[in-house]
């Protein structure tokens, strides 16, 4: 899995924050798997942007591969 | 499963069982494939196939007498196919390509008294076994009568060249002047003797009978064979075969072993593969225009008459197994293959999760071959060791744990301190039609008063997906109800939910809804109205009385039905049973459309799913209530009800019913219901495709109102936000007008992010 995955868009803010999400590293965890990815994050709260692309795209792709091991 | 209920399984299914050809050649030769190469005009391929079987097959494929064709299934329908003159046709046609293995030579040498067929057929794979043969033969040369034949029939040089073959092998042709015992010294380990040619009288007077089996003689080490007399209709090809079994015999003798342990008997034409041959028209055989055989053309022509003998009768009506492109033999070694892998990929996971369960293979199959018995228990055993994939059957089990939370409800009716019945019209009428259902109760307490109501789930979901442990709490649980309430009759309006009342819990008296109305007198007539095609529900296969109930039911009401093939024990699901749709949505919309196509009329059913979900696919579709209530009737033109709504509809049912029957327990309002949507029509497509409710969008948003947490776009007025429910994070992009939100997207994912150092959200 490619541990990198930052949308073309990064303009993004976090509210109530105010302050725009950067690249960060977070955990994904799934059926007892658990990824080290790098997402973008708030820097103070730690919010984190999973995009439409990346949950239908290789998320889902990685979901399914977990599952049927 | 184990190996042993795997093999007797797989010997249920009778799709590799020879067709009548095969098993009516002595050889065994692969007739079909064979006929269905020269179809292709593949006489290469052709030839190969013959050679894998026939010994001396320039020989033998010019000779044959054919008995394969007795068995044909063409016999009735135009005449067998001419095997036997495709084979002529085809072995002059192409040269062959075959290269022949010659095992490594062994020491014990073997004895042929005589070269007619019989024994060169032995000498041949006797020889390719590494096996020294020595062949006496007389002196016109080996071949015996064959050599005698015109050349029309077989020409000298074919006969030589195939002698020229064996010599290659090492067979050793020795003339003699009379074929007598002298020949048989004690050099020889084994001794046949072929009665297909000219013996001497000493040595016939040695030669007692031969065993059937074995063709093995009194004498240790002598076998024997060609024992058709001249004028015999299959004189020639069984000389061969009984060369080739005594060849058998004579190889198991010399290396010591057992003549007769697990040895393959001839079929003599005996198969159980069972062939459909309803819907096949007659062809006539094709005459060759030259009595000496077919051209090329006429080959061709003739082998595409062949049905290509093949069972599959499951496979044609079933779009799910023939989805997988093969056959129940097979798919029964997959999933037990799957079950058995420890680590790795558990490849057959999707297959077995999305079998139908609608039984319909069990009914056609000439043996009960049952995939839903397979695929159920496959899920059990997933769910016992704790490797079902949690998203496979998960929607459908969300909606049972709706239906049985916050739309359920039991109650007497209003102003009854017991019930003498109960409806139960089951969670998919609820969310699918619930205004007729509250219709169709009040006709239930027209008929007894004392009608109380439950709504609830049957828990089909559980059961379903393998989940047995929580389904039998689940039955536990519905028999305290029911004897809470009084032990009542059970009137159900939903196949599923009789089928598993009546299977799990047979202490209740569980009764159709339909065929209530049926012994009702139906004064309403639907005169005028075009014939309906009726698709019964799957799980009303085994349920004669309310499939007969409803019939009755549309003749009361005069209501033509135009025929629908497979209905009624050969019915076809729609494509929800066993959360087939859940798992495999698309496997699901192919189940459907093919469903809608096997008729022009209108469809009409008497389940809420079958409505819908054939329904999907723009076909008008009717409910039976349509029929019954006209007042409450909807279009058979009206889409299938959103998952959105159904839950809506629940909800509201519960409502109605609650105050109907004077109960209190309205059901729980949530904050979030009144948030304000605007979905675009495509974007409700997608929702329902990805399975997010409009419930699931206003959870997401109302907890934003609430935390305030989001996150917005630095230059355009979009906002996301997201919330956990349940086994997902449903992700909502959005923008607000006032106190309304208008969705522009939104998906979900079941991965869980967590912070490296703290916990999830």
């Amino acid at each position: 899995m490619d541990l990198r995955f930052l949308p073309e868009d990064m303009n993004w803010i976090c509210q109530p924050c105010g302050v725009p999400l950067e690249p960060g590293m977070v955990e994904l965890h799934y059926v007892g798997n658990v990824f080290r990815v790098e997402l973008p994050v708030c820097p103070q709260c730690r919010q984190v942007l999973i995009d439409e692309e990346l949950a239908l795209g290789k998320m889902l792709e990685v979901e399914k591969l977990l599952e049927d091991k | 499963m184990d190996q042993k209920e795997l093999h007797a399984l797989e010997a249920l299914c009778i799709q590799e069982e020879p067709p009548g050809c095969q098993a009516g050649c002595p050889l065994g030769v692969n007739a079909r494939a064979f006929v269905q190469a020269v179809g292709k005009d593949d006489l290469a391929g052709g030839r190969a196939i013959l050679e894998k079987s026939m010994p001396l097959a320039g020989i033998v494929a010019r000779m044959c007498e054919a008995p394969c064709e007795q068995y044909c299934k063409r016999e009735t329908l135009g005449g067998a196919i001419a095997i036997g003159r495709l084979e002529r046709m085809c072995i002059e046609a192409v040269p062959s390509k075959a290269k022949f293995l010659k095992l490594p030579p062994k020491s014990k040498k073997v004895a042929v008294i005589g070269a007619g067929p019989s024994s060169l057929a032995l000498a041949n794979d006797l020889a390719k076994k590494g096996h020294p043969i020595h062949v006496y033969h007389t002196e016109s040369g080996p071949g015996g009568w064959l050599r005698n034949l015109t050349d029309t029939v077989l020409k000298l040089e074919v006969i030589d060249q195939e002698l020229k073959r064996l010599e290659s092998f090492g067979v050793k042709f020795h003339p003699v002047k009379v074929l007598d015992y002298a020949l048989c010294t004690e050099e020889y380990d084994a001794v046949y003797i072929g009665q297909d040619d000219e013996l001497a009288a000493d040595l016939l007077a040695m030669i007692g009978p031969a065993d059937g089996e074995t063709c093995a003689l009194d004498q240790k080490g002598w076998f024997t064979g060609g024992l058709q007399a001249e004028g015999d209709p299959y004189r020639f090809i069984m000389a061969v075969s009984q060369g080739r079994e005594a060849a058998i015999s004579i190889d198991r003798f010399l290396q010591g072993a057992s003549l007769t342990a697990s040895r393959v008997k001839p079929r003599n034409g005996k198969t159980d593969l069972f062939v459909q041959t309803k819907d096949l028209s007659e062809l006539k055989r094709i005459e060759p225009a030259d009595q000496a055989g077919y051209t090329r053309e006429e080959a061709v022509e003739e082998a595409l008459r062949c049905i290509d003998c093949q069972c599959l009768e499951c496979v044609r009506n079933c779009v799910y197994l023939a989805e997988y492109k093969s056959y129940p033999k097979v798919y029964a070694r997959r999933i037990y293959n799957n079950s058995a892998i420890v680590k790795g990929v558990h490849q057959a996971n999707t297959f077995i999760n999305s079998c139908s369960l609608c039984r319909q293979c069990e009914v056609i199959c000439p043996n009960d071959f049952s995939m839903a018995d397979l695929c159920l228990q496959a899920r059990q055993q997933m769910v016992v060791e704790e490797r079902m994939p949690p998203s496979a059957h998960w929607f459908g089990l969300e909606e049972m744990k709706s239906a049985q939370g916050e739309s359920r409800l039991l109650s007497h009716a209003q102003d009854q301190q017991d019930s003498a019945a109960l409806f139960y019209p089951g969670c998919q009428l609820a969310g699918i039609r619930h205004l007729q259902t509250v219709k169709l109760y009040n006709e239930l307490c027209a008929i007894e008063p004392k009608t109380g109501i439950w709504l609830d789930c049957c828990g089909a979901p559980a059961y379903w997906s393998g989940r047995q442990e929580d389904f039998e709490i689940m039955v536990e649980g519905f028999r305290n109800d029911w004897q809470s309430m009084g032990k009542p009759r059970l009137i159900l309006a939903c196949s599923t939910c009789l089928k598993l009342f009546r299977d799990n819990l047979p202490e209740i008296e569980s009764v159709s809804v339909w065929k209530l109305l049926a012994e009702q007198q139906l004064v309403k007539k639907n005169i005028g109205k075009n014939a309906l095609a009726l698709s019964d529900p799957c799980t009303s296969r085994d349920d004669v009385e309310t499939q007969g109930a409803v019939r009755s039911i549309l003749q009361q009401l005069e209501q033509p039905l135009a025929p629908l093939e497979m209905s009624g024990k050969l019915t076809e699901c729609c494509g929800y049973g066993g959360l087939m749709a859940g798992t495999d949505p698309a496997l699901g919309r192919k189940v459907v459309e093919a469903r809608v196509k096997q008729t022009e009329s209108v469809m009409l059913t008497y389940c809420a799913m079958c409505r819908d979900r054939l329904a999907l696919t723009g076909k008008p579709v009717l409910h039976l209530l349509d029929l019954l209530y006209p007042e409450t009737a909807l279009e058979a033109a009206t889409p299938a009800e959103s998952i959105s709504a159904r839950r809506v509809n629940r909800r509201r049912l519960k409502q109605i019913m609650a105050e109907r029957c004077g109960k209190d327990e309205l059901p729980q309002r949530y904050d979030w219901e009144n948030i304000e949507l605007v979905i675009s029509q495509a974007l409700e497509i997608v929702m329902e495709e990805r399975h997010i409710l409009e419930d699931d969008v206003r959870r997401v948003l109302h907890d934003y109102k609430q935390s305030g947490r989001h996150i917005a776009h630095g230059s355009e007025n979009r906002k996301l936000a997201s919330s956990r429910i349940g086994a997902a994070t449903f992700w909502v992009e959005f923008y607000e007008e006032g106190d309304t939100f208008h969705l522009l997207r939104c998906w979900s994912h079941r991965m869980s992010i967590h912070q490296p150092d703290t916990g999830g959200r």
